[in-house]
């Protein structure tokens, strides 16, 4: 036997661990200990949150009656404390591989839990933060758990993990890192103020976006391959909407700790708007030039009231000036360099793309012929525009444009009609705002597009167009329009808005302080930290990416207010990488998950009917109730587990919750390698006339050692359907063993004893109730379970000796069992319960197969791993080195298991003597 | 009659996120049994029971004594 300090060391070699054993049930445990007391350091790594396997699960153990906890517990204990036991928990084996000498190469996956362990007390309340239901696997899903969750109360170690599939669709797609789905699940559970909260963690213009972003996380949400996305924008409003009626100011004000830095934003869009929110919370002194007369960037300007009336916008805007960040409108600021100059540690320019692009045709420069971004522009500022009895064209296919036409058909156009040059499906617009326009009667010509505007005395008259059919594809994928030879028309117009598309006004900036544009006119900028080239000038929004969305402006500023923190705190840059979302979950994965589930209608999102809506700026679109939003947020699947609401990272006084985790990858070396990966349930539903799953108080045994043990899921012993104490309960012996129709010609060992253990126990906490067991012959092989038998026959349990062929329902919940009698009067009989116990078999967990490379480890044709010689030589596998401990290389029982994990612990401290001896 | 009915477990766990404020007003209004509670929501009892124990869990609702003669406890809002 090895003294202490020669374990964990081979002869040339070091090797931090000399056997790995994999799975930490009873046997791994087990033979954990039995080595480690030897003295060899031991790498014992269990896939599950908690080592305990099935036994902690159990209420008792047969047949003493002992508590199953009181029994595992102080094992489990040991083995986390043993000083010989590096005990890796949620990790997995990725691959063994033997190497020539002798000794194996393992790769190991620890699988990030987003709770640091070190930190976690286990006090359990992020799981009552947690805004998630998932079933309970350690219950056997016979109740619900949140995905951030401690296993099971005696879990070692007793430390929270949140269960994460991936990131969430809606989550993964937000350009702007906002947590759909974290609102969707607080708006679920009631919780607004904090769906707001959570919004605010990545921007202040919530109400803003909430009526106005083109909502990417709606087109990938997977209820959309249903019966349609959830209404994810309408949510973001709903909260926002609450949030304000309750709080009509901030509820807060500039942050106590100041930094003696200052920062310059020019603009006051999205971009900049996000971007000073941030920096002004980390303390800096937030200065906005903003060129209009009031704030808010395109949001004021070009969005008309009748999509973001203007106090929401407004009430948006103070969620930032609260923090201390002063606005100066009227303020165009000419030069980037001179703000620099004049103090400022940081700039960011976010100062958007406000010039109309102009058609370059005849007749552009006409009186009457006009950018649609300036048109909206003049009137968002309060230009008396009476456009009463015109006639008016829009020229374009984007927002802009039905933006602009539905303004004009407010200011009292007669007529308003927009030319498109490509057809509906390649429309940018969305579809839900062509719909509008059409509906408020404005009239959309496809494939159309004005070559000449006519006038006389520098006015516009007329304009002459040109029909269209679509060509091949350009560069953008979309069909290029291309004129129809002799197809011109010509009409009257009185106004002909032109929202062609719009560019950055840039250049003073560029003659000035010589920034760098790129060929498209707008600011060059480091794609990762977005600085300019002029040193603490940074950039962001539609002035660096064209004419883009709010989203995606939200995006740069909060970026920008991340690299500019770095420049400021003269931290490296770009430096570390901002997290990164996990991969996103596969859309079809989650629907298999949800297979079956209700179809819900989508709450209608209503308007105003539109004769009260088209003569003013009214708000068209009207809020969800309440009732109308938490129905909707019910309707979430929550796709990735987790729904990053970040409840659990506020409840958690320990600070542990890192949502940013990553698995982590290692490489190992050991001496020689253990497997106790244990054994499998029958799966009940295989057994279709047994209508397990389809009848509540159809369960099988492991769930009824739930209910029995002190841990359990109910407050009692109660059946599922009711909540009712049963009185008459059945027990079916062999569910899935002695089996040819499944499969499974094996006994399962264990079923007779384990089932008349419940029988025992049910007696003892339902003594009026009556028990039956329905079996073929009584398995009782070891040492006192014959007597242990005798005894609950004594105590009154009915052995009824015939096999059962179906089970059906009966009324009030309860069951009919049809069995064949042949010990009694023969022939078919049926009794009804009013519950009834699988007694389902115990299968081999084939994974152990699949963790070899380059060798194959042998099974047997249950898929148990095979024992070379079990009589004379137990454990030992086809691969030296490796051995099999407990219920992994047949059923056992406890009794059984422990010994046969000494065994393992044995041959394989024989194993590793023996080669180094060899030596 | 029967009273309960099956449907996927997921989406049965889910919708007690929405139950729980209706389970508690009817609770905070007299203790209930699970049948009493599944006819005052309209709900399967399964299904309340599942919602039910995991208020129990979460330790919002508490059965008030021992069951009654049918078997049934009854449960009111954890003070
Ligand atoms: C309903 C029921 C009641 C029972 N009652 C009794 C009783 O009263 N008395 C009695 O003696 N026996 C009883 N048994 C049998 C008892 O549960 C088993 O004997 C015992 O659990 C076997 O222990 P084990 O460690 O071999 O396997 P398990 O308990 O199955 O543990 C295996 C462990 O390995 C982990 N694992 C699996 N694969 C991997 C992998 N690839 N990587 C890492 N980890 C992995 C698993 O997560 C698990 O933690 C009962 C069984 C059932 C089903
Ligand atoms: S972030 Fe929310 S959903 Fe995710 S584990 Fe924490 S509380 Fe639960
Ligand atoms: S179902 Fe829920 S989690 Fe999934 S994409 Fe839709 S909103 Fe997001």
């Amino acid at each position: 036997m090895p003294c202490q300090s020669s374990a964990g060391k081979e002869k040339g070699k070091q090797m931090e661990h000399d056997v790995l054993i994999v799975g930490g049930g009873i046997a791994g445990m087990e033979s954990a200990l039995t080595l480690g007391d030897m003295g060899y350091k031991i790498l014992l790594v269990e896939k599950q949150a908690s080592i305990g396997g099935k036994m902690i699960l159990l209420s008792k153990v047969f047949p003493t009656l002992d508590c199953a906890s009181c029994i595992s517990t102080p094992k489990m204990a040991a083995t986390s404390h043993h000083p010989n036991i590096d005990m890796r928990v949620n990790t997995e084996v990725e691959g063994i591989t033997k190497l020539t000498d002798g000794t194996f190469k393992v790769k190991i996956k620890r699988k990030a839990t987003f709770v640091d362990p070190a930190a976690c007390t286990g006090c359990g309340e992020c799981e009552k933060a947690c805004t998630v239901a998932q079933p309970d696997q350690f219950n056997f899903d016979l109740a619900a758990r949140r995905t951030a969750f401690i296993p099971f109360p005696q879990a070692v170690p007793k430390k929270a993990v949140i269960e994460r599939f991936g990131s969430s669709p809606c989550n993964f797609t937000c350009p702007a890192g906002i947590k759909a789905h974290g609102y969707v699940s607080l708006i679920r559970s009631g919780l607004y103020d904090e769906a707001m909260d959570l919004i605010m963690e990545v921007t202040p213009i919530v109400a803003s976006l909430g009526r106005t972003c083109f909502a990417p996380c709606e087109r990938e949400c997977t209820r959309g391959k249903m019966e349609g996305p959830l209404p994810i924008r309408m949510l973001k409003r709903f909260a926002a909407d609450h949030y304000y009626e309750k709080n009509p100011h901030p509820p807060y004000g500039p942050p106590g700790e100041k930094r003696d830095k200052k920062v310059a934003i020019v603009g006051s869009g999205p971009a900049g708007l996000t971007a000073a929110y941030h920096l002004a919370k980390n303390g800096y002194e937030v200065t906005i030039f903003e060129a209009a007369e009031e704030p808010g960037g395109m949001l004021r300007l070009s969005i008309p009231a009748y999509r973001l009336p203007k106090d929401v916008l407004d009430r948006d805007i103070e969620n930032v000036t609260a923090l201390g960040v002063e606005i100066k409108t009227g303020h165009r600021v000419q030069s980037l360099a001179k703000l620099r100059e004049d103090g400022f540690d940081a700039v960011f320019a976010a100062c958007g793309a406000m010039q109309d692009l102009k058609m370059k045709i005849e007749g552009d420069d006409l009186s009457g012929v006009e950018g649609a971004l300036t048109f909206l522009m003049r009137v968002s500022s309060n230009e008396k525009t009476d456009l009463t009895g015109k006639t008016v064209m829009v020229v374009g296919g984007g927002n802009v444009a039905i933006d602009a036409a539905r303004v004009a058909l407010r200011l009292g156009s007669a007529k308003v009609l927009i030319q498109y040059r490509r057809s509906r499906a390649e429309m940018p617009a969305l579809d839900a705002e062509i719909e509008d326009a059409i509906e408020e009667g404005v009239d959309i010509q496809y494939l159309k597009a004005p070559v000449r505007f006519k006038g006389a005395s520098g006015k516009l008259e007329a304009v002459e167009s040109v029909n269209m059919k679509l060509g091949e594809p350009d560069k953008t994928g979309r069909r290029r329009p291309v004129p129809i030879e002799g197809s011109t028309s010509t009409m009257k117009v009185d106004l002909c808005l032109v929202a062609i598309g719009q560019r950055p006004d840039l250049a003073g900036f560029s003659e000035k302080d010589g920034t760098a544009l790129t060929r498209w006119n707008t600011l060059e900028v480091d794609s990762t930290t977005l600085e300019t080239n002029i040193p603490g000038v940074f950039a962001g929004g539609d002035v660096v990416s064209g004419p883009a969305s709010v989203v995606e402006a939200v995006n740069s500023g909060v970026r920008a207010a991340e690299y500019m923190r770095r420049y400021l705190e003269k931290e490296e840059l770009p430096g570390k990488p901002m997290a990164q979302p996990p991969a996103v979950v596969d859309r079809d994965d989650v629907l298999k998950r949800n297979e079956g589930i209700t179809k819900l209608t989508p709450a209608k999102i209503k308007h105003l009917p539109v004769e009260e809506r088209v003569h003013n700026f009214k708000e068209v679109e009207l809020p969800f109730t309440e009732d109308e939003a938490r129905f909707s947020a019910s309707r979430c699947m929550d796709c990735g587990g987790c729904s990053e609401c970040h409840q659990c990272v506020h409840a958690c006084p320990a600070n542990a919750i890192h949502l940013d985790m990553q698995s982590q990858s290692e490489e190992l070396e050991v001496g020689a390698v253990v497997l106790s990966t244990g054994f499998q349930l029958f799966d009940a539903h295989l057994k279709e006339r047994y209508i397990y799953g389809k009848h509540p108080n159809v369960i099988t045994a492991m769930q009824m050692d739930r209910i029995l043990a002190p841990t359990r899921p109910y407050n009692g012993v109660l059946r599922p359907s009711d909540g009712k104490k049963p009185d008459n309960i059945a027990y079916v012996l062999c569910t899935g063993s002695r089996d040819h129709t499944v499969g499974n010609p094996l006994c399962s060992r264990v079923c007779c004893m384990y089932s008349i253990k419940q029988a025992q126990l049910i007696m003892g906490a339902l003594p009026l109730a009556d028990i039956t067991i329905y079996y073929m012959d009584i398995r009782a092989f070891g040492k006192g379970y014959e007597e242990f038998y005798k005894q609950a026959a004594d105590m009154g349990v009915y052995f009824v000796k015939g096999r059962v062929g179906s089970i059906e329902p009966a009324d009030n919940g309860n069951l009919v069992v049809h069995y064949e009698d042949i010990e009694g009067e023969g022939g078919h009989k049926t009794a009804e319960h009013d519950l009834v116990v699988l007694s389902v078999g115990l299968f081999a967990n084939p994974e152990a197969g699949d963790l070899f490379q380059g060798q194959k480890l042998d099974l047997d044709l249950q898929a148990f791993i095979n024992e070379v010689d079990e009589d004379i030589d137990p454990g030992r596998t086809n691969i030296e080195g490796v051995f099999a401990a407990g219920s992994a290389s047949a059923i056992r029982d406890i009794p059984d298991t422990i010994l046969h994990s000494g065994s393992a612990a044995a041959q394989a401290a024989s194993y590793l003597e023996r080669r180094r001896a060899a030596k | 009659m029967e009273t309960w009915q099956i449907r996927p477990l997921g989406e049965v766990l889910r919708d007690e996120w929405i139950m729980r404020p209706r389970i508690l007003e009817l609770l905070k209004e007299e203790p209930r049994t699970i049948p009493q509670l599944a006819e005052a929501l309209g709900k399967p009892s399964n299904e309340v029971m599942l919602w039910v124990m995991a208020m129990w869990r979460y330790d919002l609702l508490e059965e008030t004594g021992k069951a009654n003669r049918e078997g049934f406890f009854t449960y009111k809002v954890r003070d």
